[in-house]
């Protein structure tokens, strides 16, 4: 019994980063109203920044923080504004621009196969930082410290972004935007800046996600289509847009992946999150805390 | 309009081209990659039926052409039915399998759509990977199938050489397209494209977008899955990593946006362009500059996207009207 | 005869009481005009009657037949057409392409459809520009292709909201000609206009919605001598005039 619980706890804690990291997808979908299929990219491309950063520097690894997070967020920005905004604008009249989703596929394709070009196929990680491979030990019971850091940066992260949201000038004018831009342009808010904002958010966000994950997870090239997919499972499972749905799905899938070896092989639990995904998909399209979109 | 005789003649001069290429082109290697051309050509045709003229965009593709190599290989190693039988049961269980992921899904919008096919394609290959056996049928996991070239010839589906599986993937190519073409001139394409541009408009004229949607699904996955069974003879081995990949889905979608979705042309123009990029670059690069196709790929789509939303096949059929408009004007000209 | 029956509809969208306890009569061969304030309901009750969405309450009768339960592309193909107060072309295709997307309503060949089509066209004056895009379109040509693709799946009953908005006098003139020539023919036709002029020339009767209320029905000259109605709606100057 005591082994499930351990595994539990465990899997929230993972399933907290898993959320972490679709927290920056639903909040670029909750703006553009897209999904950003180079988010696991981006994800991977925070890991290597914040790999860098800890190995020339060999500072604690969420001290890479300080950078990763402006250079993340100047290039979502950047992404958006380049790629994404032209075909905003020349698809104006279009609720949902298929364009859209498509660029950002290229930019997944161009992102990992460059990190192959630059990194190669090997898998790296940070032998020595203080927090690899640690456990704390309650009871009779293991918990990973490096995810017990990420749980708690994944927490904050989230109710750093409802405050910006939700207390500051910027954050309102985004939340005007995503509920009708067409209103919120009308009074002299610039879609277009909003849109970028969002995006350098979702992207800065996915950067601490890959941060939080340096300490304890292998950096590859790929690495970021195992969170791509999680991600898009986790916000439908947590309802497009939604920021504590994010959260909570991802926990969900974390406890999953974490408890379900326990009972089969690994890949089987792998194939009951997607049919939990389709469930939902098919049952609760808006899932647990989403907003139905007329679409 | 141009007479119809200028713009069918270059049609003919084309296909009497493709059918001559094997007597030009011996090596084995160079039919090759002509035959994973074709093929993706007609996979991508498939794929437009849907992904093109009813206007959402599936990403999970591959499920189809793994159904259809499992489903034919299965009953042909376990239970001695030709390939050819095989290949049109496959069929029809992708079909159904396209309607059930369309069902809920075509009620809502892109993203949802898109999300769908690539969790239900993602599904079905971690599935083929876990198990050994589904009720009597061997799948081997992710060993995957062999298929043991013993009896070769037509009906068998299996040769020696590679010219028949040339010939064979060009005659599926060609129908495909005839297919593609008559149905775009018919009522389900009107509807398709209909239903795609403004739903809202569509249901007023009468059109029930989400039965439309669901024919094309159901076409255009059992299309896929015949070439699942190609595939399958083609390479005699199969597991659910090669033929159920989520890069065939994606480079499929690839091919069809940088060519141009929704047209005829555009498909196999995409994989004009792009299958050479990808086959030469691998053979050339495949050591030294891994993955160089894939940025290609990503920058080429990008750029397409940016510039020429419509695909490709936009301005070079504006430049083919403008070069036959020429040349049959100047032909009026001189008497 | 009832071509068209309306009781009692009412439809709320959340606490907004959009149409409320609406009823009328639409009789074969009339013209009749909705007329009201902006967001006065009127688009809400067509899309109610065409079966975008069911009401909240209440029952409409379309040649005799209970319409709860049908679909938009049910009642098109039983003869209810309608055009939207916010153009929606398929803009990539060309004006032919557009108006044949209707024309299959009634028949599934081809060459049938570019018949019927090139049939309406003609009526609506818009051969010369069959093979434009229709997303090039001038916003007259526009609505006049609404109208256009609407009249190809050979109604019996034609809902038309705002077609006349944003075009020039002598447009509005040529348009009302159109729809008196429609209904000349055998049409039933049900109309929404804010253009006072087109519609007082066109209906056989008007009915005036305020909130989601009717607060006056009968003949246009009634109609413009009503109180509550220049109250509510066609201001003073036009009572006077
Ligand atoms: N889909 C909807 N969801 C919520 N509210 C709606 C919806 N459609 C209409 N409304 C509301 O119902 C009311 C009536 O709108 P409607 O469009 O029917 O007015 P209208 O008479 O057609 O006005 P106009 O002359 O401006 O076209 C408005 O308050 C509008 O905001
Ligand atoms: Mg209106």
């Amino acid at each position: 019994m005591l082994f499930i619980i351990e595994d539990t706890l465990n899997g929230i804690l993972m399933g907290a980063i898993y959320g972490l990291a679709a927290l920056g997808l639903t909040v670029i979908f909750g703006v553009l109203k897209v999904i950003n299929f180079a988010h696991g990219s981006l994800l991977m491309v925070g890991m290597y920044v914040a790999y860098w950063a800890v190995l020339l520097t060999g500072v604690h690894p969420y001290l890479s923080l300080i950078v990763v997070v402006p250079v993340m967020f100047v290039f979502g920005y950047l992404l958006q504004d380049i790629l994404i905004k032209p075909i905003f604008k020349s698809e104006k009249e279009v609720r949902e621009p298929i364009t859209v989703i498509i660029v950002t596929t290229g930019v997944w394709y161009i992102l990992d196969n460059l990190a192959l070009l630059i990194f190669g196929p090997q898998y790296r990680n940070i032998q020595d930082n203080p927090l690899r491979g640690k456990m704390l030990e309650i009871g009779e019971m293991m918990v990973s410290v490096p995810k017990l850091w990420g749980f708690f940066t994944a927490l904050a992260t989230a109710l750093l972004i409802y405050l910006f949201l939700q207390k500051t000038r910027m954050g309102r004018a985004v939340r005007a935007t995503s509920l009708d831009r067409d209103a919120a342009s009308l009074q002299g808010i610039n879609q277009y800046r909003i849109y970028n904002i969002a995006f350098g958010l979702g992207t800065a966000v996915a950067g601490v996600a890959g941060v939080t994950l340096v300490p304890f997870y292998n950096i590859f090239p790929t690495v970021g289509v195992l969170f791509d997919i999680k991600c898009f499972i986790i916000v439908v499972l947590g309802g497009l847009g939604s920021i504590g749905g994010a959260l909570l799905g991802g926990m969900i899938i974390g406890v999953i992946e974490s408890v379900g070896p326990q009972f089969m092989t690994a890949t089987w639990t792998e194939a009951i999150v997607y049919a939990l995904f389709l469930a939902f998909l098919f049952l609760k399209p808006s899932g647990l805390f989403g907003v139905k979109y007329d679409w | 309009m141009l007479p119809s005789r200028a713009r069918k003649l270059p049609l003919v001069l084309v296909a009497l081209a493709a059918f001559g290429l094997p007597l030009v082109v011996t090596s084995a290697t160079y039919l090759h990659i002509l035959i994973l051309l074709f093929l993706y050509a007609y996979l991508t045709t498939s794929w437009n039926l849907v992904g093109g003229f009813a206007g959402v965009l599936p990403l999970g593709h591959a499920a189809f052409v793994g159904i259809g190599a499992y489903t034919s290989t299965i009953l042909s190693l376990q239970y001695g039915v030709s390939p050819w039988i095989g290949m049109f049961a496959g069929a029809l269980i992708a079909a159904v399998v396209g309607v059930i992921i369309g069902l809920p899904t075509f009620k809502m919008r892109g993203a949802y759509f898109a999300l769908a096919t690539i969790a239900f394609a993602e599904g079905i290959r971690v599935m083929f990977e876990n198990i050994d056996h589904l009720g009597p049928f061997q799948i081997n996991g992710p060993r995957g199938l062999q298929i043991p070239p013993l009896k070769t010839g037509l009906v068998h589906f299996m040769f020696a050489d590679k010219e028949p599986y040339y010939y064979i993937i060009l005659v599926m190519l060609a129908a495909v397209l005839a297919l593609t073409w008559a149905i775009s001139r018919s009522k389900l394409g009107f509807y398709l494209v209909a239903g795609g541009e403004e739903p809202e408009a569509a249901q007023a004229l009468g059109v029930n977008v989400a039965r439309a949607k669901l024919a094309a699904m159901a076409m255009s996955s059992f299309l896929t899955a015949l070439a699942g069974t190609f595939w399958a003879q083609f390479t005699l081995y199969i597991h659910p990593k090669s033929v159920m990949s989520l890069d065939i889905s994606f480079e499929i979608a690839f091919i069809a946006l940088i060519g141009g979705r929704g047209s005829i042309a555009g498909p196999v123009l995409g994989a004009l362009l792009l299958r050479p990029v990808s086959d030469f670059s691998r053979i050339y690069f495949g050591d030294t500059l891994p993955g160089l196709h894939l940025i290609i790929f990503g920058v080429v789509l990008v750029l397409v996207m940016l510039f020429q939303p419509r695909g490709l096949q936009e301005p070079l059929t504006r430049f083919y009207q403008q070069a036959m408009r020429r040349l049959s004007g100047g032909r009026e000209a001189a008497p | 005869m009832k071509v068209l029956e309306i009781k009692k509809v009412r439809r709320y969208f959340g606490g907004i009481k959009a149409v409320e306890n609406f009823s009328l009569d639409v009789e074969e061969g009339a013209i009749v005009g909705l007329i009201g304030p902006n967001g006065a309901g009127k688009s809400t009750l067509f899309n109610c009657v065409a079966g975008v969405f069911p009401p909240t309450a209440g029952e409409i009768v379309f040649l005799g037949e209970r319409t709860a339960g049908l679909k938009p592309w049910d009642l098109c193909r039983r003869g209810l057409a309608r055009t939207f107060q916010i153009v929606k072309p398929f803009a990539s295709r060309s004006v032919l392409y557009n108006v044949m997307v209707g024309a299959f309503a009634g028949t599934a060949r081809r060459s049938e459809a570019e018949r019927r089509a090139l049939e309406v066209l003609e009526r609506l004056r818009m051969v010369k520009i069959k093979d434009a895009r229709a997303g090039n379109l001038t916003i007259a040509d526009r609505k006049r292709l609404e109208i256009a693709r609407a009249l190809a799946t050979r109604p019996r009953l034609l809902l038309l909201d705002e077609v006349m908005a944003g075009l020039r006098p002598t447009e509005v003139d040529e348009m009302v000609a159109i729809i008196k020539g429609l209904r000349d023919s055998g049409m039933t036709i049900f109309v929404i206009e804010h253009i006072m002029r087109a519609i007082m020339a066109l209906s056989d009767r008007i009915a005036v919605l305020h909130f989601g209320s009717k607060i006056a029905e009968g003949t246009p000259q009634e109609i413009a001598r009503d109180e509550r109605v220049i109250k509510a709606y066609l201001g003073e100057d036009y009572g006077a005039a």
